[in-house]
Formats: structure tokens, sequence, C-alpha cells
């Protein structure tokens, strides 16, 4: 009965006009979820749905989305805010960004629904400041729907509010991170905040706030317009629904594929992706952005696109970011660049992070320039060990988790590396 | 006598009551100067502490933490070009190299006037038209050693390498 290739996200591309508000009505059951929901859902219900539908959150810790919005307190007065975490900055992920270029209309529509769920009747948009392009279509998109009667007071005569504004980051990788991005709204540093008490109960400026994904919000509308049963046919039993996966590298179509999640790596690689290009083959795989462990060839038969196949082979979903690694990459150079990268945006507040990051740089500048004594390149799995779990939030276990799997697995190019260079070793 | 034009200080107000609280604000006013100005300079904090409420610590703290926020004057051309992963692949490395050249070469004859200035950058969230950069909010794909000079000259003259 399923398609072998459900369209749950970018159900407007490739139309004319794709991300404008009368293609989204007209051809792809816009804002008819939120008339459902408005019409004469209880805000129990539609928790219910979402949590049914074993929906996971689709920012890269893959949380079950029905779950988080229960944690919100019902009978607390004062205001609640939804929060779109659209701050999409891990390296290799980039389908958020299409998402907002092929169809806001369904990520909006997803919010006001989420707000209802949890009583919110204020809600923002974060976006990376990177995004200049997808900025103004969310802008647009917005007042679209403010013009629709989908946003602003008393939506469709239900007596509920909900006013969405869209606010811009300004280049900082930690505001990905939840109560970063809380405190970036804030109109602080992006530093994330001590949990608990987690944002469910006390987020922006104190009050309940849930920060959702922008993919994971699109999902909702068609939850409830079809149903938990119907998005459960795709995916796997714990990873129920489709995913829009980024992959990038040397390969023929590098972009953004929405498949079903279980979908076999090999399919991504080779049908969407095109496969590699002409005289490269894979040497690696990244499946989940840059703090995912890496993968070999090996680890990568029979692999599957979900959260419990990433798991087994000790590395994660994350937020869908394949980074294929073709024969022509150097290791050394690869760990450098990953490294650099969390250094670099390291928020600063803990000491296990924000030294831990800068000695693996050190280091790995030794490695590369081939100054570093051999015991250095296990040197960068012992600090690894030291930076996991000891901080406020996950940047430095970001960091470690590859380093540790690059050193682990290709051990042996990254000696043969310094090797090459022993003529120039200090002694 | 403000340091602002009339419709920089009538956004600026707009943002200081948009959202929530005043502090919310600090982000979107930077952004707003620095989309007039191209950066932040010090009488620009102190007229947003004294007239405007911003408190100049708050907003100091921000440009600090912030890689968008520059407190020095800028070039007319900002290159932010993409370093990570997907990018450095396909060969980042060596038209950062040519793009450095360029301006090496150009400053030497212009001084601070040069046009261009470089910025490597964590990640642009664009890997499927990897190696890619921003030349101010302008985004270029594909920007391989190889297309470096045509991209540049669109923006301004190149001198002989």
């Amino acid at each position: 009965m399923s398609e072998a290739k459900p369209k749950i996200i970018l159900r407007t591309e490739g139309l004319p006009d794709q991300r404008s508000i009368k293609t989204y009505v007209d051809k792809a059951e816009g804002y008819t979820a939120v008339r459902k929901v408005l019409g004469g859902l209880s805000r129990e219900q539609v928790i219910e749905e979402v949590k049914q539908s074993g929906l996971r959150g689709r920012g890269g810790a893959g949380f079950l989305t029905g779950l988080k919005w229960s944690f919100v307190p019902k009978d607390m007065p004062g205001p609640k805010y939804l929060i779109c975490n659209n701050d999409e900055s891990e390296p290799g992920t980039f389908k958020d960004r299409y998402i907002c270029a092929v169809n806001p209309h369904q990520v909006i529509e997803g919010m006001i629904i989420a707000a209802y769920a949890i009583g919110a009747n204020k809600g923002y948009i974060y976006t990376r400041w990177e995004f200049q392009e997808e900025i103004g279509y969310l802008e647009t998109a917005i007042k679209e729907a403010y013009e629709a009667g989908f946003l602003g007071k008393n939506l469709l005569g239900s007596g509920f509010d909900f006013e969405l504004d869209h606010y811009s980051g300004a280049g900082a990788y930690i505001c990905g991170e939840e109560t970063g991005l809380i405190s970036s709204l804030e109109g602080k540093k992006g530093q994330p905040k001590v949990k608990p008490p987690f944002p469910a109960v006390s987020g922006y400026l104190g009050r309940p706030t849930i920060v959702n994904n922008t993919e994971t919000l699109a999902n909702v509308p068609w939850i409830i317009n079809h149903g938990p049963k119907a998005f459960r046919q795709w995916g796997t039993e714990k990873s129920p629904g489709t995913k829009v996966f980024s992959i990038s590298g040397a390969l023929n179509k590098p972009g953004v594929y929405e498949v079903p999640l279980g979908y076999p790596f090999a399919s991504l690689l080779n049908d969407e992706g095109g496969g590699m290009q002409a005289g490269r083959s894979l040497k690696a795989l990244i499946p989940g952005g840059a703090s995912a462990p890496v993968l070999t060839p090996t680890e990568c038969e029979g692999l599957t696109m979900d959260y419990e196949a990433m798991a087994q082979r000790g590395t994660m979903l994350g937020s869908g970011a394949v980074i294929i690694i073709d024969d022509r990459q150097s290791i050394a150079e690869l760990l450098k660049v990953t490294i650099e990268f969390f250094a670099h945006e390291s928020c600063g507040q803990c000491t296990p992070c924000r030294e831990g990051t800068g000695w693996l740089n050190n280091i790995m500048d030794g490695i590369l320039d081939r100054s570093a004594k051999p015991d250095n390149i296990e040197r960068l799995r012992t600090v690894s060990r030291n930076m996991g779990g000891k901080t406020i939030c996950a940047l430095s276990d970001a960091c470690a988790m590859p380093v540790m799997a690059f050193v682990q697995k290709f051990s042996d190019e990254l000696h043969a590396y310094l090797a090459a260079g022993s003529g120039s070793h200090r002694q | 006598m403000s340091v602002f034009s009339e419709s920089l200080q009538a956004k600026i107000q707009s943002f200081l009551t948009r959202y929530e609280t005043r502090r919310s604000a600090i982000l979107p006013v930077l952004h707003a100067i620095q989309d007039e100005h191209g950066w932040v300079s010090e009488p620009q904090i102190e007229e947003l502490h004294h007239t405007y409420g911003l408190d100049r610590v708050h907003v100091k703290e921000v440009i600090s933490f912030y890689d968008i926020y520059k407190d020095h004057p800028v070039r007319k051309y900002q290159i932010r070009y993409c370093k990570n992963l997907t990018c450095h692949m396909l060969g980042a490395r060596e038209a950062i190299c040519r793009i450095k050249e360029h301006i090496t070469a150009l400053d030497a004859q212009l001084g601070e006037d040069g046009p261009f200035s470089l910025e490597e950058f964590p990640c642009l969230g664009k890997c499927d038209g990897a190696p890619v950069m921003l030349v101010n909010k302008e985004r270029v794909e594909y920007a391989t050693v190889d297309r470096v000079d045509e991209i540049l000259a669109k923006y301004a003259p190149l001198p002989k390498l």
C-alpha cells in the first residue's frame, strides 16, 4: 500500500512557486491540519497523536517529540514559548535550509499545531545568519500566513492566538544547542544553560519553552492529517517516518533527499546520490554530521539509515548529514578540520571542552606538520576520553567522539603519515 | 546629533519593542548597524547605551562572542570561505590560497583600501555546492581554485599575479 519513496516533508518540491502559500494550500493539503486541530481537537489529543506516531526529533538527538511536548506544565499561568531551531550548523548538514527553500509553510503549520498543543501564544524561528536567502523565504512565508489568517489573534475563530516572528543568529554553532539558542534569543552570548531545569519547564526568559528542529515540526501537519498509523507505515519500529538526508562529498548528485528511515545506505549513495564520482571509491563514511563517529567501508555493508542501526555500529544518525569520504582524502587533514571546528565553536564555559578542544588542536598541529612523536596519536584519544560527559552541553562529546573513532579506525594511516616525515621528527 | 542615519534610528527603535525584553533586540540591532556600516564602532555602542538603553557591556559581549559581528572597519567585500569537511575535500584549501594571493597583491597596491578581506569560516551549510563561500551576503557555490579569479573579478579589478 505504501509508496516506496513517500514525501512527507518535501511535498511541494519542484512544483511551480513551490514555497508559496498558494502551492502549499492547493497541492499539499496546506493548513488543513490546522483547521482540523483548531476545529475540535484538544491539546491532549494532539500530543497523543504525535506520541503515537513515534516521531523523533530530527535535529540530532532523536528524542521523542510528543514526550517532549508533554513535559510542559499544563496549568502554569503566564506565557509559554515555541521555538523552531533552524540554526542548522552541524558540518555536512543542509536539509533544514532546503526545507525552508522548498516548503516553509509546512514548518509554520507545524509550529501552529505544536504551539496549540503546548499552550504557547508566541513562537520564534531562529535561523543561522549564513542562510540569508532562506531567511528571506521564511519572512515572506510568515507574512503570507499572517495575511491568510493562519497567524495572529483568534485563529480561525477558535480563540487561540499565535504570533510568530523570525530571529537571526550571528554565526555560532553552539546556538543550535537548545539552551544556547535560548540564551541567544535573550540577546546574550549563546552559552548553554545547566539542565535541569529543562526548557519545557524553564526556558526562554525562565518560561516554559519547547525547542523543536525545523524538520521535526514539518512532520506534524502530515501526522495530524493522516494519523500515527499511516506515519508508521514507513521507517522502523523505533524510527518511524521519513528522514530528509543531506549527502555531500565526491559523488555525482550531492543534495537533499527524503527517504524512509531504515533506507539502505547503498541506495542513498548510489541511487539518490548518483554514486561516487568516476575514479573515486568510498574510503569512509560520516553518517550524521561532523560529530558522528566515522565508519569504514566494511561497517557500511548492509547499513541502513536509522537511529538503531547507527547506534549498533557505535555512531549516530545525528541530523542526517551524510558525508562521503573518498579515497583521495587524508584522514590526518580531515581530523584536523574536525578538531579545529569544535575548538573554534567551543563557547568557553566548561574547562574540559574549552581546554580539551584546544589541546587536541595543538596536538593535531604537531601531527599535521609531522613534528609530533608517534605517541601523540594515542594522546588524542586520552585527551578525548577526558572530555566526554563532563560539561554543560554535548559539544565536548561531539568533538571527542569523532576524534576517538578516527584515531581508532585509521591508526595505521595516521602513523604512516607521521612516519613519512620521520626525517624532521623532534626528538 | 545621532551617529545613526534616520532610517537606522527608526529600525533600532522598532527592534527595542519587538521582543519580550529590550535585551533581545541586541542581535537584530547589531545586524542592522552592520548592514549599513559593515561593523560596529565605539561611538555607536555608546549611543546604544545612552540613548537606547542597551547596556554597553551586554552589547560588547555579544559582539565578541559571535563571528558575524566586527568591532573594526571591514573591507568592501568580506569573503567568508568555508573550510569544513566537504568543502575541504572538494578543494577549499587550494581556492583559499589563491584568494590570499590576490588579496596580498591588491593590498600591496591599495593598502587598507584593498577591496577584499578573507575569513576562513567554520561552515556555511551549503555542502551540496561545495566548495562554497559568501561574499558579503551573497552565496557563491563551486568556488574552486580554477574559478576564483573569475569570481573575484566580478567584484573588483584584479592585478595580474
